[in-house]
């Protein structure tokens, strides 16, 4: 017996007959949870979100809610009949309907079910849409659109809600917000949730765990820390663009030796034997910066993020690492001038491949 | 997991019973013909392929030349009127080119109404040597070009109205005059559309029957009607059919290749919005409002006033039409035809919808080839088809004839409308339907609405102003309509066309009036209904 909440077992995703993502397997243990698919554009995770409800058939293996076979080979529930609730990227409102028809559209689906309602102007005041409910969808902007369009999945009361990348419109100043509010919305009234994201911090943000979908595969299935922190595989690595790999030399059970940067010491992640070369992955909050240290690497790149400076070195052999610091550091270095590392270096987690 | 569900069965049947005159004509081709089509062959063939090459020539100039001009005033600048001309330009579509060929001779005429007025200002004198006489091929280019220019005019006008204020000022830019931005960067830019609209005259010049038989014009269009129905030879009159197919699907493959080069006049291109037209003053002003006045006047005011003139000193010609009846008839036809070609339309898009087929699309994609068929040549493969089918199949099996349920019945020419008018109306309702994003139906389904519900409660509300542009487009058609009718229609059942060709043929062209007046009025009425639409304005 199937006791997840939700389930795809070994599904091969498909469109127009071509393989998008190839046996695919992931699960939602409890009703509630959130869980965040991230990958690069084109690879097929709306695809995915299509195939979970019943938009696209699958030929393979089985998607299941609550126990009940979705999509098999043999076994297809119609869209209409799996109160799964999509939120689509193009918005998808009626054009002919006001903004107040298009968000109430469906969310008597599950009326006198003893399904807890959403409070409709409670979610309307948090996406903040009070203003445009007697407008119709060419009178609004693509963000207030969005915002609607997610409304209308949210009041439908689902079982399993999909959310095809839900704020890549919203403006970047309101986008924070939004994000606390929705997360604190599913969470309060247990919405099982779905989120296709290209953004790695707004899956970070929302997902109880984060899959990365990379070369037609689920390359990562875990929580976000885990994600970050112990990235998988190279390719994660590359697709989160979060450090850098630079190769290095097993010297002990908690030290490596890297030829620009020396000794470096941490707790190994995964085991590798005394005297193996491996590609150790430095991430900018790695290394500290210290101007008395001997070891002095050259600022060829300097970006300014408000909390932070990154600052970009270049290595005796040309290798670029990146640098954190905190922006209300005491003083500022520039390009051309010589930056400081704390020596001997010291991670937490030593990732390496 | 492509069943062959009720889409396909019913899009395949659409799609077979709209080829069936096509076949027909190809199969007759190959039928013994009578010595009609020896003698045809060996004397008059030359003169009417010439007759019909003349013609063509003749109106794509002239359409060409008022199309163009006219469409480039309204859409670029702003003068007296220039508002009023953007609609009333297309009215002339509401004259179909044998009541102009009724009107234009009636005015010219020896002792006709130019001599009436000329008698009336300057009393009695021979003045019928001076006025010229606009007949034969001369007579019929003028007819059908002032019918029918609103083709080149309204696609023309609409991808100048999508033209991208960018390129008008780059022609400035550049430093170009107003003429050298005219030919070198807007007619260009304008190039598909002016070519479907060209295509589009073409068809409907070649199938032109009343015009050109009214001014004994011997075009291939009459050779298939003369000798099916003077010769009784209907293989022949097939024969002539295949020649004229080919040469009409030829324009037709131009028409759609155009038409798809002409996307990419796209609003979405940007721009055009903000385009302001540029305010003409003083002897340009005055010339750009005689131009339009001028075609708008040739192309309706002239007819339909000789139309009225006639109804009003022959008031006795109104009395003894029996209106009644003709209205009756005509409300007959175009609900029943209406109906009919709305529902097959909506089960063959919705099946293309839903269906995603590439098969569907494929047999949706012949189904519409049907507009390209000549009335006269579908009225003729129709009644082959028939005759053949109640011959060998019918007979076979010993039942009776089919031929009067098929033939000369409402249910026969609601038929031949059907193929004819297809395209019109499945286009029509297909490119609102397009409009229709498909994540829209799949929102639906999601929020647990069937796809009947869907259907219901989506498709419908929002086509519903496309629905009555496509009814009011195919009621215009219909009451235009003339050589299916003339050839299918029942015994004593008449429509405005009829009668009006009818008296027409027997030289009562007083007597032609009043239906005519009748018909260019309902549809200049259908006209200013669908204005909007037709027109491509800011609703789009």
């Amino acid at each position: 017996m199937n006791k997840n909440f939700f389930e795809i077992k070994n599904v091969d995703f498909q469109v127009g007959g071509k393989t998008k993502v190839k046996n695919l397997s992931l699960h939602i243990e409890k009703k509630g949870e959130i869980i965040c698919l991230l990958g690069p554009s084109g690879i097929g995770k709306t695809t995915i979100l299509r195939s979970i409800a019943g938009l696209e058939k699958i030929s393979n293996g089985s998607i299941s809610l609550k126990s009940k076979v979705l999509s098999s080979k043999n076994d297809y529930v119609e869209p209409e009949n799996r109160n799964i609730a999509l939120s689509f990227q193009e918005n998808a409102l009626f054009p002919h309907y006001t903004i107040k028809k298009n968000i109430y559209f469906g969310a008597d689906r599950n009326k006198g079910n003893g399904v807890r309602k959403i409070d409709p102007r409670k979610i309307i005041k948090i996406l903040n849409i009070e203003k445009i409910l007697n407008k119709y969808p060419h009178q609004i902007s693509a963000g207030e659109a969005q915002r609607a369009s997610l409304t209308r999945a949210l009041l439908s009361n689902p079982d399993l809600l999909l959310l095809d990348e839900p704020l890549s419109n919203i403006d970047e100043n309101f986008k924070e917000e939004i994000q606390v509010k929705l997360k604190q919305i599913l969470k309060d009234h247990k919405i099982t949730t779905i989120i296709v994201t290209h953004d790695s911090y707004e899956a970070f943000y929302l997902g109880d765990k984060c899959g990365i979908i990379l070369e037609k595969k689920l390359k990562q299935f875990d929580e976000p820390y885990n994600v970050y922190h112990y990235p998988n595989s190279i390719n994660v690595v590359n697709f989160l663009n979060r450090g850098v790999l630079v190769p290095a030399k097993v010297t002990g059970q908690y030290t490596l030796q890297n030829d620009d940067l020396g000794l470096i010491k941490g707790n190994f992640v995964n085991e590798h034997k005394v005297g193996t070369k491996v590609k150790l992955l430095l991430q900018p909050e790695d290394l500290e910066h210290d101007d008395k240290s001997n070891l002095q690497l050259d600022v060829v790149d300097k970006k300014f993020k408000g909390t932070n400076f990154i600052y970009t070195l270049k290595t005796k052999s040309n290798k670029n690492i990146s640098v954190f610091v905190h922006s209300h550091h005491v003083h500022q270095h520039q390009i051309n001038d010589k930056f400081g590392i704390k020596n001997p270096i010291h991670i937490k987690h030593l990732v390496c491949f | 997991m492509k069943s062959f569900n009720i889409w396909y069965i019913s899009s395949f049947l659409i799609s077979l019973f709209v080829i069936i005159p096509v076949v027909t004509v190809f199969f007759s081709y190959f039928e013994n013909t009578s010595d009609y089509s020896e003698l045809l062959k060996n004397t008059f063939l030359f003169e009417y392929i010439s007759n019909s090459l003349i013609l063509l020539l003749g109106v794509l100039i002239m359409t060409l030349i008022i199309g163009v001009t006219t469409a480039y005033l309204v859409s670029f600048y702003s003068f007296p009127f220039s508002n009023f001309f953007k609609w009333a330009l297309i009215l002339g579509f509401a004259v179909p080119p044998y009541i102009y060929a009724y009107s234009l001779t009636a005015f010219f005429e020896n002792y006709g109404t130019a001599y009436s007025i000329l008698k009336s200002l300057f009393g009695d004198a021979n003045y019928n040597k001076h006025i010229p006489k606009f007949d034969g091929m001369l007579g019929a280019i003028l007819s059908i070009s002032f019918s029918i220019y609103a083709y080149v005019y309204i696609l023309t006008r609409a991808s100048f109205y999508y033209q991208s204020n960018n390129l008008i000022e780059l022609g400035k830019n550049l430093g170009f005059s107003k003429l050298k931005s005219l030919f070198k960067i807007i007619i260009p830019s304008a190039r598909p559309a002016i070519v479907a609209g060209l295509s589009l005259v073409a068809m409907e010049t070649l199938s032109d029957f009343g015009a050109v038989d009214f001014f004994s014009i011997n075009t291939l269009t009459t050779a298939i009607y003369n000798s099916w129905l003077s010769f009784d030879d209907l293989a022949f009159s097939n024969q002539l059919s295949f020649y004229l197919l080919i040469f009409i699907f030829g324009l037709f493959v131009i028409e759609k290749f155009s038409r798809r080069s002409a996307k990419y006049h796209s609003p979405l291109q940007g721009g055009f919005k903000t385009r302001k037209k540029i305010k003409l003053y003083g002897l340009n002003s005055f010339f750009a409002f005689l131009l339009c006045f001028i075609i708008f006047f040739l192309s309706f005011i002239f007819p339909i006033s000789q139309m009225l003139y006639w109804t009003i000193i022959y008031p006795k010609n109104f009395f003894d039409l029996n209106i009644y009846d003709l209205i009756l008839n005509t409300l007959l036809l175009v609900s029943l035809s209406s109906i009919i070609l709305i529902i097959f339309s909506f089960i063959s898009n919705y099946g293309n919808r839903v269906s995603k087929s590439k098969i569907l699309n494929f047999l949706t994609t012949i189904s519409i080839s049907g507009y390209a068929l000549p009335g006269i040549i579908l009225a003729v493969a129709y009644i082959t088809f028939v005759a053949w089918f109640d011959n060998t199949i019918i007979s076979y099996f010993e039942i009776q004839s089919i031929k009067k349920i098929f033939i000369g019945s409402i249910l026969g020419l609601v038929l031949a409308y059907f193929v004819r008018f297809y395209s019109l109306s499945c286009n029509g309702i297909k490119s609102s339907y397009e409009k229709i994003n498909k994540t829209l139906d799949e929102t639906a389904y999601l929020a647990g609405y069937s796809k009947l519900k869907t259907f219901l409660n989506i498709h419908i509300p929002y086509l519903r102003s496309s629905i009555f542009f496509v009814i009011i487009l195919i009621s215009l058609e219909i009451i235009r309509e003339l050589p299916i009718t003339l050839i299918l229609r029942p015994f004593n059942f008449e429509t405005f066309a009829t009668t009006a060709y009818i008296y027409a043929s027997q030289d009562l062209l007083e007597a032609a009036a009043v239906p005519s007046l009748f018909l260019v009025l309902i549809a200049s009425l259908f006209i200013l209904l669908i204005s909007r639409y037709i027109l491509k304005e800011e609703n789009e």
